[in-house]
């Protein structure tokens, strides 16, 4: 049987490209589809991006990549009732390790990057149908019908081509809603600093947060929460951007608004990476952390992306495409899998039900204690013993989760 | 809960870019929401794509989907079938 290429990849976002960029690279003959008119046009993040990896994908990226700001300023705000807010910032000027950034801009011209280098990128091209025939896997899409005997699926959490051959299970608690506006206003910041807000309680009901992310001169705002705690939210998802917008206090014209599923499946319950001629990368492989001080997506997919091209490589040279484990194990070996490992004891009490909830009450409750002056006072300890078992958290407990907040 | 500084989703919609497909990318098997009390769909998704009718079946505006994939797990039921679309929206800042 005759392949159209040795290497299909699905999906021209970050991942994809990566894979696409560093199989080229690797002299392999590849095809790329993706299904907007351009690169970025589908695509939606909260819009900050950590950029150890994008520096190994393309070495002087910082000067020429299209990045808004970097980030300079993380501020941590938690929503407690009684009109209460407990407040955490943390600056470090000069800082250029992650950088706020517009996927429709940043995407078209990472696409431009790699179609210079030689990547061939089908656009407006829609994966409709996969089976497996002979020794590959075919792929029904609106311009006809490709094959190859190696697929990366970089579809994003949609998964593509995994769901097509019945290789994922989708569950409404593993997936976020992410829902984002682009709101124009006067940026009063210097041009090297930028600051993300991350925002817990400001909306009750739902499990998640909100963010607000500097840009050049828009902002931002928006929310992530688990699909299954939508129907608990005080406001239901078409108005939660704006409800959480209004809640704290930012106005200015709405540029867009976007919505977009996250993966939020965690280190131990990630889906099937690799199958026979088929390997997961980015979004579509689950790769998302959040460990309370960042939340990422684009440098996982990015790693993953630019190990699935050089796996792609190992295994054409192989002939042998059954065989896509090495692709996993070279994962193992890299950062992808060893920070959702290291993330996964504080994703694991992030997602837990009393942590977003009980634990920032608790919280608020001892501070305020603390700043209350009335003639009863107790020490610290009995106080927080206290207001812990209010919560009914017994101290064992709150012990075992503070542990597992630094290890 | 109502709020009356919400910019209406309508409004918001419009401020994106559509190319609407001719046929819609998302199917509903409307026999099913007939027995669904709660119909969390109609909550769940950002561009109220599912309004509930009062015969209990469902209407699918599929000319506002935002394509966040929701879709996919938004129903217990397994009466929302979908896929991307060919056209749709298009974002200017993502």
């Amino acid at each position: 049987m005759s392949f159209d290429a040795d290497v299909i990849i699905v999906g021209g976002g970050l991942s994809g490209l990566s894979a696409g960029i560093t199989a080229v690279r690797e002299g392999l003959n590849v095809i790329l589809l993706e299904r907007g008119e351009y690169s970025g046009v589908k695509n939606v993040s909260g819009g900050r991006m950590y950029v150890h990896a994008l520096k190994r994908l393309i070495p002087d990226a910082l000067e020429r990549a299209p990045l808004e700001r970097p980030i300079t300023k993380e501020t941590f705000e938690i929503f407690c009732d009684k009109n209460r807010k407990l407040t955490f910032s943390f600056e470090e000027k000069d800082k250029k390790n992650s950088f706020s950034v517009l996927r429709s801009k940043f995407d078209r011209w990472l696409a431009s990057e790699a179609e210079n280098l030689g990547l061939l990128i089908s656009y407006s091209t829609l994966v409709l149908n996969a089976y497996r025939e002979g020794e590959g896997i075919t792929l029904e899409t609106n311009r006809g019908t490709l094959k190859a005997p190696l697929i990366i699926d970089a579809s994003g959490v949609t998964s593509v081509v995994f769901r097509l051959l019945g290789l994922r299970r989708f569950t409404p608690d593993k997936w976020m809603l992410g829902v984002k506006e682009i709101i124009k206003t006067d940026v009063n910041l210097p041009e090297n600093e930028g600051e993300v807000r991350t925002i817990v309680g400001a909306i009750k009901g739902v499990k998640g947060g909100g963010f607000v992310y500097t840009n050049k001169d828009t902002l931002s705002v928006g929310m992530a929460v688990t699909f299954d705690s939508l129907p608990k939210s005080e406001f239901p998802a078409k108005d939660l951007v704006e409800a959480f917008r209004e809640r704290i206090g930012i106005e200015g014209e709405i540029l867009e608004y976007s919505a977009h599923a996250i993966p939020y499946y965690g280190f131990k319950n990630l889906p099937p990476l690799y199958d026979k001629n088929l390997i997961a990368v980015g979004d579509s492989a689950g790769f998302l952390i959040n460990d309370g001080f960042t939340i990422r997506g684009m440098d996982l997919a990015i790693g993953s992306g630019m190990i699935a091209g050089l796996a792609a490589k190992k295994i054409v040279e192989s002939r042998n495409f059954s065989n896509t484990e090495v692709y996993y194990e070279m994962l193992k070996d890299s950062f992808v899998l060893k920070h959702l490992e290291l993330a996964y004891n504080r994703f694991e009490l992030i997602n837990s039900p009393s942590t977003l909830s009980t634990y920032p009450e608790i919280l608020c409750n001892v501070l305020s204690d603390m700043f209350t002056v009335e003639e009863n006072r107790d020490t610290l300890i009995n106080d927080v013993l206290y207001r812990l078992k209010e919560k009914g958290i017994p101290l064992s407990q709150a012990v075992r989760d503070l542990w597992k907040t630094v290890k | 809960m109502e709020n009356s500084k919400i910019v209406p989703l309508l409004k918001r919609l419009g401020l994106n870019t559509y190319n609407v497909d001719k046929k819609s990318h998302i199917e509903v098997n409307t026999d099913i929401c007939i027995n669904c009390k709660d119909k969390p769909c109609t909550v769940s998704c950002p561009a109220g794509t599912y309004e509930a009718l009062p015969d209990g079946r469902i209407a699918v505006h599929y000319e506002r989907c935002l394509e966040c994939g929701g879709a996919l797990v938004i129903c217990p039921f397994g009466a929302i079938k979908f896929r991307f679309s060919e056209g749709g929206i298009s974002y200017r800042y993502g």
